[in-house]
């Protein structure tokens, strides 16, 4: 789930990471009172700056996502369903922002994008 | 000690080519930071000069609390140092050049120094004459981590070396960061590598430091916009232009100090703004390093 960072991209690594777990919260595929890996351990397997790892962690504290408990590490908080989905959406939509821009820049119409789109699901009528 | 390493006014010289002049720099204490400059530029010089191991014609370097060179012993007993050539006596195996190396710090940690080599997978009775090359650079990871230092300076410890090697020595130098919060003062030519692990950037070029910025900051100021209608004369706008390139109708312009806000600047003028595109660390050092060597007029 964390595999996939990237450190040339723009968006800086701590938020790449927050992103990514905040992805995983959202789908439940990490469940409330579930540890979050130690910062220690994060950082060595990401090799990525240990403050980077904390920085992320602080966020997703703030955001009510994870809570951090002394000397005992970073655990997954209860995140009500609806704020689930919320989260659910936003990524949705950025994920979408991305892919207009692309097309935008690559001269797709819009129409076709989403005939595109429809073709890959399956979903075509008639 | 909000700074690890501060370097005022510094000057060098070394014969009529090359020259450090009035270089300034600051290492935020608990910093990660890359110190990025082509073959030359005075990096190794810089790092020699901040361990007493050269003296300087004027300036001041205070490292840890301590000035250098008049209390370096201080500061040396504090940091870690993985040079770019391996000095050990040849003749020495692993265990011999642990225990020497041992001897000169009171801070040694016997007990990891011994977990290290089980991970680096050293033979304690290789003569270091004998090692590979990755073997080499492990076990000076090794001796500059297991003194327990508050700074580490390691210059090019990395460069040369297979992607595994980099690896082990990489994992090891984090594990020990997050566990001591150690300053790591780190120069290489491996700039992705870099963009991973600092918080911290600096460029040299030809003696001289020509960008010192959080890694973030850096990143998010350094752009290249697509323009139709650019003006001739570039004076008045809120960002440097690094480089300019004509190409039919629009202009391609490689900015820094680069602000999202500053698109208003373009709904003002004659000049539209069509895109912004990110650059990554190494595009952003090889622009800077043009612009410094030929500045747009």
């Amino acid at each position: 789930m964390l595999d996939r960072i990237d450190p040339r991209s723009p968006t800086p690594l701590y938020a790449q990471i927050a992103g990514r777990l905040r992805s995983a919260i959202a789908a439940g595929d990490l469940r409330p009172g579930e540890p979050l890996p130690s910062v220690r351990q994060l950082a060595a397997e990401l090799r990525v700056n240990p403050a980077t790892v904390v920085q992320a962690y602080r966020d997703l504290e703030t955001e009510g996502f994870v809570e951090m408990r002394q000397g005992a590490g970073t655990f997954v908080r209860e995140v009500a369903t609806e704020r689930r989905a919320r989260e659910r959406t936003r990524v949705a939509r950025q994920l979408i922002r991305t892919l207009i821009a692309d097309a935008a820049r690559a001269g797709i119409p819009v129409a076709d994008l989403v005939a595109a789109i429809e073709h890959e699901l399956g979903a075509k009528t008639s | 000690m909000s700074h690890a390493i501060t370097i005022d006014g510094l000057h060098y010289r070394a014969g009529k080519a090359f020259e450090i002049s009035d270089l300034t720099l600051r290492v935020p204490a608990g910093a990660i930071y890359g110190f990025l400059g082509p073959n030359g530029s005075g990096k190794t010089t810089t790092i020699r000069l901040v361990l007493g191991l050269l003296r300087p014609l004027a300036g001041r370097i205070c490292v840890l609390d301590a000035l250098v060179p008049n209390d370096v012993v201080r500061v040396l007993a504090r940091t870690g140092y993985v040079p770019e050539q391996p000095h050990l006596d040849h003749t020495l195996t692993v265990t011999e050049a642990m225990r020497f190396h041992a001897a000169f710090y009171p801070t040694w940690d016997q007990s990891w120094a011994e977990r290290l080599l089980q991970d680096f997978e050293l033979d304690p009775t290789q003569p270091f004459g004998k090692l590979s090359k990755g073997q080499k650079g492990k076990l000076m990871m090794l001796l500059a981590l297991a003194q327990r230092p508050e700074l580490l300076v390691l210059d090019e410890p990395t460069d040369g070396l297979d992607p595994v090697v980099r690896r082990d020595m990489l994992e090891a130098l984090l594990d020990y960061v997050a566990q001591h919060g150690a300053t790591v003062f780190v120069s290489s030519h491996l700039i992705h590598e870099l963009e991973r692990i600092c918080d911290w950037v600096a460029i040299m070029d030809r003696g001289n430091l020509v960008s010192e910025l959080p890694m973030d900051r850096f990143k998010a100021g350094i752009k290249r916009l697509k323009v139709a209608g650019a003006p001739a004369d570039l004076a008045g706008l809120p960002f440097k232009v690094l480089a300019r390139e004509r190409n039919g109708s629009t202009e391609s312009w490689v900015v820094s100090g680069w602000q999202p806000d500053m698109t208003a600047f373009f709904e003002r003028g004659e000049t539209t703004l069509r895109e912004i595109i990110d650059l990554d660390l190494e595009d952003g050092f090889v622009e800077l390093l043009r612009a410094a060597r030929r500045p747009v007029a």
